[in-house]
């Protein structure tokens, strides 16, 4: 039968580019360097690099034994796609973590988000982001506390981080004190809302002056999870990413975007009087939305879509900030919108050229 | 169909959980520890066996039309005496299992097997058929709360099984919900593969 065909008929699209999934998880992967490299740098060696390799080691170990045991082509786990579920999963822990929990994180990922749903391209959300939400639901206070500060390299012996009032730098100097654990800025912030007679002063303000200033938070010195704190780094990846043409900045901005306006509007003490860059330099909404709310597999194709996606998950990190239970509601927020994503290609579907308008 | 294969039969071929699928509600809920389990199941066994038996005796003088009804006022009668039994015996369990009592009332596992069994079988048949079903739910309650237990508490009926280590950082979500329909979804992998070594159809 096949030898008599004269026509190959393959459905669309049928645009042919040069982008291929290894390249794509490659250049994905050098662009999340730099941000490891900071990590290092801020957090030292245990605390971030180790945790960062477990994963990743894990991630594409566990691929090729579920490919294996699905016997499905083996290859399939050397595309790249685990290596970058296993750097964003470690990304999504804080550092200096016990070594098991990026290795159970990131084998959930694989196994649950991603494996057992068909492997790449079949996922319904971004296995990271569900590794991250498994270690959060099963191991809450490992996930959500005892952040480290980071090291703070301009104060040899201590970080430049005040903890409870006490300069972190005194506190380092207590013997036997390997890591100075602090809050992170929207853990201060979500304290301070939580907190009756706080409620109208300024959360913003005391979570900076625990956390630094807008120039810290932006170089990364802040607590947070490994790969989330430093923006400038993160920021210089992406830029990779775009010259590379793999990133498209769509959902980017418009997350990023909509996480400033409705932090501005709603993220404050009162209504209006939040703080747009506040809201997008902490937490995980940088390293949120310029790798992980662009997965590809898990994001709407259609460019009205991604800006409705990119809003959505705005709209939904600010609520979860503000008014949920963590201080952090990034990756929930994608993980929502990953779901929703289905729905928003179905109603931002284009109009096939000469398709008539119903009821138009 | 003999008695003794009506009785087996609840056992694994037609396991109302990991086969028909019936009675989700209790099992993905109540299957956070052991006792719990086992508990909801001798609760919903006694419900379904005397239903059962109630039901076929009564098969001939229910009126079709109206037979759901009637299978709904057998079973919440039954349901009453096991709510108020269990208030009075064993105040913790009740506390424990809390509105799913109640709730055994519309387990699809009771009001399926009146439909699909006793509506047209013998007494002694039906009577049979409970107890099979009954004790299908409760090994399919117990296996998927040994499994949700030991993760999630590192304990088994209570008793710490994983080492005090374990037990202060346990996988927490395998007894939350999420973890219900997680581990649920590999138990029944489990069982296709278990079929599909058997050469059986899944």
């Amino acid at each position: 039968m096949a030898e008599t065909r004269t026509f190959q008929l393959s459905m669309s699209p049928h645009v042919v580019s040069a982008l291929r999934t290894r390249r794509v998880m490659f250049d994905v992967v050098i662009a999340l360097l730099p941000a490891l490299a900071g990590a290092v740098w801020l957090f030292g060696l245990a605390g971030a690099l180790l945790p960062v390799v477990l994963s990743v080691v894990t991630a594409v170990t566990v691929e090729y034994l579920c490919l294996r045991l699905m016997k499905r082509p083996v290859n399939a786990a050397l595309d790249g796609s685990a290596v970058v579920t296993g750097l964003l999963l470690a990304y999504n822990v804080p550092p200096g973590v016990p070594w098991w929990l990026p290795v159970l994180g990131s084998g959930f990922a694989i196994v649950v988000a991603k494996q057992a749903f068909g492997g790449l391209g079949h996922n319904l959300v971004n296995p990271a982001l569900l590794g991250r939400a498994f270690l959060v639901a099963s191991f809450p206070v490992l996930m959500t506390s005892g952040w480290s500060a980071p090291f703070d390299w301009s104060h040899p012996g201590g970080s430049g981080f005040e903890t409870h009032g006490i300069p972190a730098s005194e506190l380092a100097s207590v013997p036997g004190a390997d890591a100075i654990s602090g809050a992170t800025p929207l853990r201060v912030m979500k304290d301070s809302f939580g907190d009756e007679d706080l409620r109208r002063s300024a959360a913003v303000e005391r979570a900076l002056a625990s956390g630094g200033t807008y120039l810290n938070l932006f170089l990364g010195r802040r607590g947070g999870c490994i790969g989330e704190t430093s923006v400038l780094l993160l920021l210089a990846g992406a830029a990779y990413l775009v010259v590379r043409k793999v990133l498209e900045l769509r959902i980017p901005l418009s997350y990023l975007g909509s996480v400033a306006l409705f932090g501005w509007a709603f993220g404050g003490p009162s209504l209006l009087h939040g703080d747009p860059l506040f809201s997008v330099l902490t937490g995980g909404a940088v390293l949120g939305g310029f790798f992980m709310a662009t997965d590809m597999v898990t994001t709407p194709v259609t460019p009205r879509g991604r800006i409705i996606f990119g809003i959505g998950a705005g709209i939904l990190t600010v609520v979860i900030r503000r008014f949920g239970g963590y201080p952090e509601g990034c990756s929930y927020s994608i993980l929502i919108m990953n779901l929703a994503t289905p729905l928003i290609d179905r109603f931002t579907h284009p109009r096939v050229l000469g398709e008539v308008r119903r009821n138009a | 169909m003999t008695l003794w294969r009506t009785l087996t039969n609840g056992f694994y071929t037609e396991n109302p959980i990991f086969r028909i699928s019936l009675g989700m509600c209790p099992f993905l809920a109540l299957s956070t520890s052991v006792q719990n389990a086992i508990g909801m199941g001798a609760a919903a066994t006694f419900v379904l066996v005397w239903s059962n038996a109630a039901i076929s005796a009564l098969r001939n003088v229910i009126p079709d039309k109206i037979r759901i009804p009637c299978y709904i006022v057998f079973i919440a009668t039954f349901v009453s005496l096991v709510d108020m039994v269990m208030a009075a015996y064993a105040p913790p369990l009740h506390k424990a299992l809390g509105i799913y009592i109640p709730l055994i009332v519309v387990n699809c596992i009771i009001l399926g097997r009146a439909e699909a069994f006793a509506n047209k079988n013998t007494v002694a048949a039906s009577l049979m058929d409970g107890i099979g079903m009954g004790i299908g739910f409760t090994l399919a309650m117990a296996l998927m709360a040994t499994i949700r237990e030991l993760l999630g508490n590192g304990t088994w009926y209570g008793v710490n099984i994983l080492g005090r280590d374990f037990a202060n950082q346990p996988v927490l979500i395998a007894i939350l919900p999420p973890g219900a329909f997680i581990l649920m979804g590999f138990v029944l992998g489990g069982f296709a593969i278990i079929d599909r070594r058997k050469g059986r159809a899944a």
